[in-house]
């Protein structure tokens, strides 16, 4: 063990103690008035986790709907809206916000940083997209004014023409789904912007494009990828809006629009948009692998180049998910090749973290071992992504569970592991608390059960042929008992998520002190205290290497001299 | 963005630091935006307060940062913090005096996968020929399977059109044959150094069977046809015959360092002594 004397970092001196509800007041004015990066980062993360519980809740209703045939615990329009409002909030109110969120409350503390470039920017992206997310919600009443209580976007998260006209979706729930996510994509970009320019502007002394950590490398890849991909999105859904009130036809086929215009638009927003998702995922899994591998990230300029190249070959490559609308086999090759080569740089990825691990002195701890998981599910999620980029296969199982499988693997199987991991893992710097590693482990393992429960035996399901979107099946399918197995599964998944809630919350009050640097680990974020004073760092920091923590421990074997 | 300022008088307090001020108008901003979409749906009546709302927004905001942007001050009180590590001793590979050692230490090059790939695709073919005289009397059979299967105007094509002579076929089964053996090979260079006691077991055996049990697996579904017409016992041999060719190529290659802690610029062959000089007047 080597102590060795760190650059001083200091916190506020406490304030006096308050009367109960004027310090209550004050607490929760705090919060609403802040600009600070950290308490944005903690809302984006609170609002998405409370989102993450109520889109879980929409999934085990479904779940119950699918687990034996000829189900009536929903009707058929309940369990629609039911599969549009989890899609919609799995994607638009949880998988972005918690990202934007580590985003906000990790990037400018490993640069070195005070705070975003924009800090009032930033208030009022989480805002813009707190809103939009309530607004969304808002729905369940308003959706056919208030008398017509319960009527939620039921269109599906894709939402495909026709079925968004106003002949066959009446009353404005479509229009909530719309302008909830223009709303929250405004605020979307605003946060994309703000980590550009922060990232651009605010580093610290010596703190070169090429020292960035990983993280922060794919942030930066992430927020220029959102940037590119939210604006069509948002452009649709105007375009939406104007067939639906103002007489345009964009997208209506009878009087010369085309629905598959806006499967074009969707998709080259949705696609993209998967990895808008999944990069951040990669970010964590960058941090922590080598953390607890004792080594440092093998093929670091690598890493970074494929993340680029992960960007740039995302956008090419939407059509996949149009290969039975009939386009032209020039067409289809092409992003059937195009979809291939995203196999190149995700290749790259997952050997450079296995080159890490491999020889490393492996600490099994909780946000390793989601890490692990995340590993072995995103190979299985990328290789039957790629069986689904052949178009002939993609012909035969395209709109089955096969489809749902592959997705959730890569969202839930990837993405959701690596949030898991990431919470694990920066939760003692920010609340100055470790989580319970023994109920981290029981979350962990009884997740991984659930999910492989869930979702690998989804894929049997989509191979026998049943569809996706139907509310419910007739007995002689063959498709009982798997899909009794998958609601299993999901209530096991749900247990351990319930497990993961209520570590949260009580390690909060309970938890063993955590400490500056709990993981022994090497980036910035790790030099300051837990939780950072409002300021960051007293003094800016200079590095001379990727890992400044590490040279900072040893003296001797410093990164620096051998960096290039 | 922030800046700082020396404050002398506070005790023990070494300076302040002037952070950007808490303001309520961006929620405020946001929240009258949201009525004012939400209003489209809703009634004039929420539009308008959404407006009102963003309009006090807009003229608050641009009050805070006009003439001069709004700082709170805050105290910054010093504590010393100790780094501590849980590594103990760090087991040293000597390599040399500019290069520190990364597991793995060494790895095959990238041109022996494609050599490997190049020895495999042209080793394969020797079985799948052999199936082709055996069992239909003509070389061009699996030539035409393979090229067929890429050849879209090939609609159900009879056993005596496959097993003739097609300039298409053939064109089409080289192009595949060349790209996916070399995309393999490549693999098999990235792949084998993870497996370095048994690399031709498993990256020339173990690989191939589960690449022929996926196809097999997977084709019914791809193209049944296609599927229908191939004998797996003489494509499971082609495709060992591919791995243990590749992986032989690929282990009999010499390896070499990983060298990634190098400067990009010497990884390229770039003469870069400068860069070096510099770096050791760092160290000194």
């Amino acid at each position: 063990m080597s102590d060795l004397p760190m650059p001083s970092s200091q916190t506020l001196e406490p304030e006096p103690a308050q009367h109960g509800s004027t310090a209550l007041l004050e607490w929760l004015q705090g919060w609403l008035v802040t600009v600070d990066h950290k308490r944005l980062g903690i809302l984006y993360i609170l609002y998405s986790i409370f989102f993450l519980l109520v889109a879980g809740a929409e999934a085990m209703l479904i779940r119950i709907q699918l687990a034996v045939p000829n189900n009536h615990f929903l009707t058929a329009q309940v369990y629609n809206r039911y599969f549009t409002m989890h899609g919609t909030t799995m994607v638009f109110l949880v998988g972005m916000p918690i990202l934007f969120g580590f985003g906000n409350y990790i990037v400018p503390l490993q640069i070195g940083a005070r705070d975003m470039a924009f800090p009032r920017l930033n208030a009022l992206s989480f805002w813009l997209t707190a809103f939009g997310g309530l607004l969304l919600y808002y729905s369940f009443l308003g959706g056919s004014g208030l008398y017509g209580v319960g009527n939620a976007p039921d269109v599906g998260w894709f939402a495909y023409a026709p079925l968004t006209a106003r002949t066959f979706s009446p009353g404005n729930a479509t229009d909530y789904w719309a302008l909830a996510l223009i709303v929250s994509g405004f605020g979307t970009l605003g946060a994309a912007v703000n980590i550009i320019a922060t990232t651009f502007s605010m580093r610290c002394r010596g703190m070169t494009l090429m020292r960035m950590p990983l993280f922060t490398w794919l942030y930066l890849v992430v927020s220029g990828l959102t940037l590119v991909t939210i604006t069509p999105l948002t452009a649709a859904q105007f375009m939406l809006l104007i067939d639906r009130y103002l007489g345009g036809h964009f997208f209506d086929t009878q009087a010369g629009g085309s629905a598959l215009v806006w499967v074009h638009f969707f998709w080259i927003f949705g696609h993209p948009e998967v990895y808008v998702l999944v990069l951040p995922a990669f970010a964590i899994a960058n941090e922590i692998i080598p953390v607890f591998s004792r080594k440092a990230i093998f093929g670091y300029p690598a890493m970074v180049a494929a993340s680029v190249g992960i960007m740039f070959v995302s956008l090419g490559v939407w059509a996949h998910h149009m290969f039975t609308v009939g386009m032209t086999s020039v067409t289809n090759a092409f992003f059937v090749l195009s979809t291939m080569l995203v196999g190149i740089p995700t290749g790259i990825k997952i050997f450079n973290w296995i080159a890490t691990i491999w020889g490393g002195r492996v600490r099994f701890q909780v946000p390793m071992l989601f890490c692990l998981a995340f590993l072995y599910q995103f190979l299985i999620a990328g290789l039957t992504g790629i069986m689904l980029s052949v178009a002939p296969l993609d012909w035969q199982l395209h709109n089955s569970y096969f489809v749902i499988a592959h997705f959730h693997y890569v969202l839930v199987g990837a993405i959701v592991f690596c949030i898991f991991a990431g919470l694990y893992y920066w939760y003692p710097k920010a609340t100055g608390r470790m989580m319970s590693e023994r109920l981290g482990k029981w979350h962990f393992w009884l997740f991984v059960i659930g999910f492989h429960i869930t979702f690998d035996t989804m894929h049997f399901l989509g191979i026998l042929g049943m569809p996706r979107s139907i509310y419910t099946y007739q007995p002689d399918r063959g498709w009982n008992t798997l899909n009794m197995v998958i609601s299993l599964g999901g209530f096991i998944q749900a247990i351990a998520v319930l497990i993961f809630a209520y570590n949260f919350i009580v390690s909060y009050f309970r938890g063993d002190e955590a400490g500056d640097d709990p993981w022994d680990a090497w980036t910035l974020e790790w030099t300051t205290s837990s939780p950072p004073p409002v300021y960051n760092f007293a003094e800016e920091p200079e590095v001379r290497s990727r890992r400044p923590l590490w040279d900072l421990k040893h003296p001797h074997d410093t990164d620096w001299e051998y960096e290039g | 963005m922030s800046s700082e300022e020396k404050n002398p008088h506070a005790s023990g307090v070494k300076d302040v630091v002037a952070l950007p001020a808490s303001t309520i108008w961006p929620l405020v901003l946001a929240f009258g935006a949201t009525l004012c979409f939400g209003s489209l749906v809703m009634n004039p009546g929420v539009g308008i307060a959404g407006a009102v709302m963003v309009l006090c927004a807009l003229v608050g905001w641009v009050r805070e940062i006009f003439p001069h942007e709004r700082h709170e001050e805050v105290p910054v009180v010093a504590h010393a913090t100790i780094a501590t590590t849980v590594r103990t001793e760090v087991r040293r590979i000597e390599l040399s005096e500019i290069q520190r050692a990364y597991l793995p230490v060494e790895s095959y090059p990238i041109t022996s996968g494609i050599k490997g790939g190049i020895a495999g695709g042209i080793a394969m073919i020797v079985p799948a020929l052999i199936y082709g005289l055996i069992a239909q009397h003509s070389i061009w059979y699996a030539v035409n399977l393979l090229g067929g299967a890429g050849a879209a105007y090939w609609t159900n094509p009879t056993t005596e059109y496959i097993a003739a002579f097609h300039w298409s076929g053939l064109l089409v089964a080289a192009v595949i044959h060349t790209v996916v053996c070399l995309l393999v090979g490549l693999l098999y260079g990235a792949i084998l150094p993870m497996w370095p006691r048994h690399p031709i077991l498993l990256g020339g055996i173990l690989a191939p069977v589960l690449w022929t049990g996926m196809l097999h697996s997977v084709l019914w579904f791809i193209n049944p046809a296609f599927a229908d017409r191939i004998a797996w016992g003489w494509f499971a041999a082609s495709q060992l015959f591919f791995g243990i060719v590749a992986g032989m190529v690929v282990a009999r290659t010499g390896r070499i360092q990983t060298r990634q802690p190098l400067p990009f610029a010497l990884r390229l062959g770039i003469e870069a002594s400068e860069l070096m000089s510099s770096k050791k007047e760092d160290k000194n």
